[in-house]
């Protein structure tokens, strides 16, 4: 590949208004934060710039391991994406399984009118794939082989709208094949049932839905400018305050918030938690969990800390009783 | 150095583009004589009637098979069925393409356009396992002949059988398409069998090589003018309802032997024409035969060197896998159509109507996958996979299917197929012509909408998260 087909291709999501890091969205978010830090925070125009435009954080030792992360991974992704398999190889498997079931009968719901279609389609395609991040977020902390990996992502200590590539290459493979089900799924259901009128609503080729979470500030998630939302709407959408208390290292924050854009699922699974008002959150992981800045680290330790879980996970099974207490200590996750 | 280098290349870039275009648009003939020791006085040397007489008994045997009357005629219907089939010592009536309003043909019997001809012996004699009973290809065509002419106009309704489709596309590859591909464009392009320092036969004002490649063309069956009409006009032609387009000569008529557009020409034209129009598959081939027939033009009647024959077998290559797609095309247009033949038969309105139009697009989807089988490449676990999908007949309504045929000639319809069950086989015939060959036109692609709704998602893979 060419040079400059290579570096036009590492920043492409720049120009993508899919991702969120979109030049658009960016700009938004930093309107939104100054807005909000001079008419609620009544702080002058000046310091609300500098706060947003903080060096301290934005050229962190953590944060330009995010920069890093951002352009290795995406080499990385080059190699993962033609592995994975595509939501419409899962679709169309799906969509000939759908055939064979006697009682399901395709286009039952084609008559509906095709306005009410593609809203439906573009809403359950939205809340599924949102569900779905929530509970593998939420496995992800839960099960230490997983946790292993996830890691990486809290390893931040400043959080940048670019922390938000700073994942493990596994799980960002983890991340690609459950949104394959989860589509794949959504559209083979969609198109049997309801026939070719099936579409989605879309600005800019954005999921309409996806366009409002990210026009409204979903950059701001990993910032230190702690917008919070009313409490009842808390409750229903998670705030960019809200993400940063999941990346807050306090004991009483931990395992809470796994949402992304719905904070219903923590609602209904007991894992919300409301943003609080002037907390100075500490973000990161103790140095025996992780590393913020140093990159093999980031890379390799998930992969030694993985063997450790399968290695002790062996001998509690072939070892009924354990030698020592302490030898079986559980992993601090969070 | 580097100067002159430079100068040669850009003059060959040059020259190959100026080559390129001084065809570009160009008909099919006329070419020079150029067969050495030649006293007549033709002129041109371009000779494919042969063909278009074969084209012309398969048109008029497809018309054939609808007029039988349930079986009172049978051995009448049988017999003018295999006049066209194997030919006959009289004059035929040509029963299609015929003239009509607007539409006037100037041949209308066999012999004004070539004496002696028939399908028969052109037809594709391997072993043709698609259809039940482990005959030839020839033979398979014979059977059907027989079970046409004892049919009511054709039609089978027990078994879901249109005859004039199965004869007419099965015929579309056992002959045209495989004599082209595994005769004239195979061996026939060997140094020492029709050699070009001779004329075909003794006195022909042709040489071996130039009447071998224009037979090939004969069987592709486009107009010697077809490159410089649209996909539209290609296809009109064939349905005679663009005179303008086919009258290339404009004297009023059209002359079959140069300008109308037969079988596979029309499906070239029609998959350009229909699908996702991404295709040029009549340009491909028309060029690959035109140019190839210049090549052989300019030896000029001597033998052809190495270096010619492996451009000829270049040219040859491309027709083959473009024609090949062709049909591959057709098969998935109606694998399609059956799909939806079958939400007609389901939504139970007009039931008789719709089982009709499902056998006539069954017959045409699997006339099409016994052409593809009857060609030079043998497709292996493809051909198994295919025809275990789409059967010996279509799934009726009451959940069989034909699963053989006796010595009788009676079908045995023991295999259960539900008209779920086969939509899905129909899914996976398209999911499988693409996969084996690449077909991109895709008309009727039962699963297009979910690929433009996965497009239109985006992929997944991402190094992004909370
Ligand atoms: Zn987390
Ligand atoms: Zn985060």
């Amino acid at each position: 590949m060419e040079i400059f087909e290579y570096i036009a291709n590492v920043f492409a999501d720049v120009s993508n208004p899919k991702k969120r890091i979109f030049f658009g969205y960016l700009l938004l978010t930093i309107l939104i934060a100054l807005v909000w830090l001079v008419a609620v925070r009544r702080s002058s125009f000046k310091r609300a710039l500098g706060q947003v435009f903080d060096r301290k954080i934005l050229f962190s030792p953590s944060a330009r391991a995010d920069y890093k992360i951002f352009v290795i991974n995406r080499v990385f992704t080059m190699f993962i994406s033609p592995l994975l398999l595509s939501q419409l190889a899962i679709a169309t498997a799906l969509y000939y399984a759908l055939h064979d079931i006697d009682f399901l009968q395709r286009g039952v719901f084609s008559d509906t009118p095709k306005g009410v279609i593609v809203a439906l389609f573009t809403v359950t395609i939205f809340i599924v794939d949102d569900f779905t991040k929530y509970l593998l977020h939420r496995w992800m902390h839960r099960w230490p082989l997983l946790w292993a990996i996830h890691k990486t992502h809290h390893s931040a200590e400043t959080l940048t709208p670019i922390t938000v590539y700073r994942t493990h290459p596994l799980e960002g493979l983890l991340y690609g094949m459950r949104g394959a089900v989860a589509q794949g799924t959504v559209m083979a259901t969609f198109l049997f049932f309801f026939g070719n009128a099936v579409d989605l609503y879309t600005v800019l080729g954005v999921n309409v839905m996806s366009f409002v979470f990210h026009v409204t500030g979903s950059n701001l998630r990993h910032s230190h400018i702690s917008i919070r939302y009313w409490p009842w709407l808390e409750h229903i959408l998670i705030s960019p305050a809200q993400h940063q208390v999941h990346h807050s290292i306090a004991r009483q924050h931990h395992d809470k918030n796994f949402g992304v854009a719905f904070a219903v699922w923590d609602w209904l699974f007991g894992s919300l938690y409301l943003s609080e008002r002037d907390t100075d959150l500490k973000f990161g992981l103790p140095p025996s969990e992780a590393h913020s800045s140093r990159l093999l680290d980031i890379y390799l330790r998930p992969f030694s800390d993985m063997a450790r879980v399968v290695r002790r996970r062996y001998h509690r099974i072939f070892r009924p009783k354990p030698v020592q207490a302490s030898s079986d200590k559980t992993p601090v996750t969070r | 150095m580097l100067k002159p280098k430079l100068k040669l290349t850009s003059a060959l870039v040059v020259a190959a583009f100026v080559g390129g275009t001084a065809f570009a648009d160009q008909a099919y003939g006329p070419f020079p004589v150029t067969v050495k020791g030649y006293e007549g006085d033709k002129t041109n040397s371009v000779s494919y009637s042969g063909q278009i007489a074969r084209h012309v008994l398969h048109d008029s045997l497809k018309k054939a098979a609808a007029k039988g009357d349930g079986g009172n005629n049978a051995a009448e219907v049988e017999a003018l069925m295999l006049a066209y089939f194997n030919g006959s010592e009289e004059d035929l009536a040509i029963i299609a393409p015929v003239s009509k309003d607007g539409f006037p043909v100037k041949q209308s019997t066999v012999n004004e356009i070539s004496k002696g001809k028939n399908i028969s012996g052109k037809f594709y004699k391997g072993a043709m396992t698609a259809w039940p009973g482990n005959q030839s290809g020839v033979d398979v065509a014979l059977q059907m002949i027989k079970l046409a002419a004892a049919s009511e106009q054709g039609y089978d309704p027990v078994n879901g059988m249109d005859w004039g489709q199965l004869i007419s596309k099965f015929t579309l590859g056992a002959m045209a398409y495989n004599q082209a591909v595994d005769n004239y464009l195979d061996e026939k392009l060997d140094a020492d069998n029709k050699p070009n320092d001779q004329p075909y036969s003794e006195g022909a004002h042709y040489t071996g090589k130039e009447h071998s490649w224009d037979e090939a063309f004969g069987y592709f069956g486009a107009a010697a003018h077809s490159v410089s009409l649209s996909p539209e006009q290609n296809y009109a032609v064939s349905k005679q309802k663009d005179l303008a387009a086919a009258d290339a000569n404009g004297d009023g008529v059209i002359d079959l032997k140069t300008e109308f557009v037969f079988g596979p020409a029309y499906y070239a034209a029609g998959a350009d024409k229909g699908g996702n129009k991404n295709t040029q598959y009549m340009t491909t081939i028309f060029n690959a035969f035109r140019d190839g027939r210049a090549l052989i033009a300019s030896a000029n009647g001597e033998a052809l060197t190495d270096e010619q024959r492996a451009q000829l077998k270049n040219y040859a290559d491309i027709i083959e896998t473009n024609w090949e797609k062709t049909l591959a095309e057709a098969t998935f247009k109606y694998a399609g159509s059956v799909y939806k033949d079958i939400d007609k038969i389901k939504s139970g309105e007009d039931t008789d109507k719709a089982l009709r139009n499902y056998a006539k697009h069954w017959g045409e989807l699997k006339g099409f996958s016994m052409a593809l089988q009857s060609g030079k490449n043998n497709l292996g676990a493809a051909a198994i996979d295919m025809n275990w999908l789409i059967g010996f007949g279509p799934a009726m309504p009451d959940g069989k299917m034909v699963s053989d045929i006796d010595a009788d000639g009676n079908f045995v319809r023991g295999r259960e197929m539900t008209l779920d069950d086969y939509q899905v086989n129909m899914l996976k015939v398209q999911k499988l012509l693409i996969d084996t060959f690449g077909i991109e036109s895709r008309a009727n692609d039962a699963t297009a909408d979910l690929a433009a709704l996965a497009e239109k998602l985006g992929e997944n893979a991402s190094a992004e998260n909370d």
